[in-house]
């Protein structure tokens, strides 16, 4: 995944109250500052389109301290207040299906990449990452498809062969 | 249609478990009250296998996509034993796949338990109609009624769940239009698992008659 930069877009509107120029100049500037890429997708590997996100600060896990939505390809992009550590809470819902995020910020964590997945349907999506990226996953489930395979094997056989037991007694 | 951890209230996911409890306990008596318990386990067993896997199953509908639940059709089959089948299916989906989760396992019991218990009793009606339909047709259409309505009780108890569930920080429109959307996703579903639980039941009636046949 490559690196995201979210630029924070400082207008600074100078209304000419001194009498100097008639103008509406316009100051731009800006920051390179660490953001935070969120992936969600359903567990088909679906992207969330347009799933509403919620952040929450450390500081108050009540209120939400940004709203947003993702887009079309299910991602959003938030830079966090690096000077408040700590977990930060992102919640992702769509029509029900949803799930909750920790992202620890602050520290050496550098930019980080999250997967979210809302658990949905199966079939897992996986997220490549770079050296410098650090990728976490909501739920446990980011498992490769051959994994998943022969885990839904292996409980498929447990059930044929509590049906096989219980035949074999019936006789 | 599985609701995962953390979209529901505590106070919602409690009292999930507190009505899936009885419902199970009864289901398990009835049970206990056969002549012989055991000897349904093996058709048991086997669809609760289907259960668990049908959830992998995606049925793409425009703009979303739903998966099968067949609900409704291990009701018909399974009678009371659908109940169970389906908490032991949803208990082992949540662990392996994360789908659905545990702490919301009494409320998706509830959803998808309870109708099944409804379709079983759709079906049992179709010993009412059998003079009126002639045998084989009465079955058919009670088949399909049992499976269609099994998820589409599914689908409105979710549904309702969801949309008075909308926590304060999201935007509630949006979130009822999502809601909204997926519910009416599952209308084509009911025709599809309608007509599964009926052919199944065409087929089982022809090869295997006492499989659906031996509890009233």
């Amino acid at each position: 995944m490559k690196r995201t930069f979210a630029i924070p877009l400082v207008l600074m509107s100078v209304v000419g109250w001194q009498v100097r120029a008639i103008a509406h100049g316009v100051g731009i500037t800006y920051e390179a500052t660490e953001a935070i890429a969120l992936q969600a997708n359903y567990d088909s590997g679906e992207p969330m389109a347009e799933a509403q996100v919620t952040v929450y600060s450390p500081e108050d896990p009540s209120t939400p301290w940004l709203t947003g939505a993702a887009d079309e390809s299910g991602r959003f992009v938030f830079a966090p207040d690096t000077s408040i550590p700590g977990n930060w809470e992102v919640q992702v819902r769509q029509a029900g299906h949803g799930e909750i995020l920790n992202i620890p910020v602050g520290g050496e964590e550098g930019v980080l990449a999250a997967s979210v997945d809302g658990s949905s349907e199966p079939g897992s999506s996986a997220t490549d990452s770079e050296s410098d990226s650090q990728i976490v996953s909501s739920t446990g489930d980011n498992l490769s498809l051959p994994q998943k395979g022969l885990m839904a094997v292996s409980v498929i056989w447990g059930f044929v062969g509590t049906a096989l037991f219980f035949l074999a007694r019936k006789k | 249609m599985h609701i995962p951890d953390g979209i529901l209230p505590a106070s919602v996911c409690i009292a999930g478990y507190a009505i899936a409890a009885p419902f199970a306990w009864y289901s398990l008596r009835q049970i206990n009250r056969l002549k012989d318990p055991t000897e349904e386990l093996p058709k048991a067993s086997l669809l609760t296998a289907a259960f668990f896997i049908a959830s992998s199953i995606n049925i793409p509908v425009p703009p979303s996509s739903v998966h099968l639940v067949l609900n409704g059709l291990l009701g018909s089959i399974l009678g009371y034993f659908a109940f169970p089948a389906i908490l032991v299916g949803l208990f082992f989906q949540a662990i392996m796949f994360g789908h659905g989760g545990l702490t919301t396992l009494g409320i998706d019991a509830v959803m998808m338990g309870v109708p099944a218990l409804v379709a079983h009793h759709i079906f049992q009606l179709r010993h009412a109609f059998r003079q009126k339909l002639g045998e084989k047709l009465a079955t058919n259409v009670f088949a399909f009624l049992a499976g269609a309505m099994g998820l589409g009780l599914s689908a409105v108890i979710f549904f309702f769940l969801v949309i008075t569930n909308i926590p304060s920080g999201f935007d509630a429109q949006t979130e009822q239009a999502a809601v909204y959307g997926l519910t009416l996703a599952h209308l084509p579903l009911m025709l599809i698992e309608g007509t599964f639980t009926l052919l199944l039941v065409a087929f089982l009636q022809r090869v295997k008659p006492e499989l659906i046949e031996r509890r009233g």
